[in-house]
């Protein structure tokens, strides 16, 4: 994905993406990936900020 | 780092989805939101389909905040679209329940009163 730059327009697919990922749920580290949450028919808001310790 | 902040922050006492840590950059770079002068995240919003399909894109500066509200009514309209091919959700359309237009030559210059 890293090759992928600099934005993607409404209407068109997202490239697969992977994450490390805290789970709060399960007070344990995981994994999410795209081609997971299309597996489990999900809909997805990716909710990106600067920093932890800031507000939304 | 989440970890320490989830347990500090009161106000993330309530989060269960999964925080996730994007290091290098390459998925902010991906959805253009990467600030190269900073390094950060500028506070991008997207909404993403079953399907892999970006529905929405939004994207505040650093010093603004985002109204969840709207967040949440884009994908409930979204949802919604998703059941309904047929039908658009006008600008006003806030939960299930709510006016829907059916785009057709019929209400071509009759919004307001299609909408009334």
């Amino acid at each position: 994905m890293s090759e992928h730059c600099c934005g993607i327009q409404v209407g068109k697919n997202v490239p697969d993406f992977k994450l490390e990922t805290f789970e709060p749920t399960k007070a344990d580290f995981g994994e999410i990936s795209l081609a997971g949450l299309k597996d489990a028919k999900k809909w997805t808001v990716l909710f990106f900020y600067p920093a932890d310790f800031t507000f939304v | 780092m989440h970890l320490a902040w989830q347990r500090d922050e009161k106000m993330l006492e309530k989060v269960t989805y999964p925080m996730g840590s994007d290091p290098t950059g390459s998925l902010c770079r991906m959805f253009g939101i990467y600030d190269e002068a900073t390094g950060l995240a500028l506070r991008g919003t997207f909404i993403i389909s079953p399907e892999g399909v970006l529905k929405n894109s939004e994207t505040n500066f650093y010093n603004l905040g985002r109204n969840i509200e709207e967040i949440l009514r884009k994908l409930r309209a979204n949802l919604h679209m998703a059941e309904n091919a047929a039908e658009v959700c006008p600008a006003q359309w806030k939960q299930e329940g709510d006016k829907t237009l059916k785009p057709s030559a019929k209400i071509v210059g009759k919004i307001y009163e299609t909408l009334k």
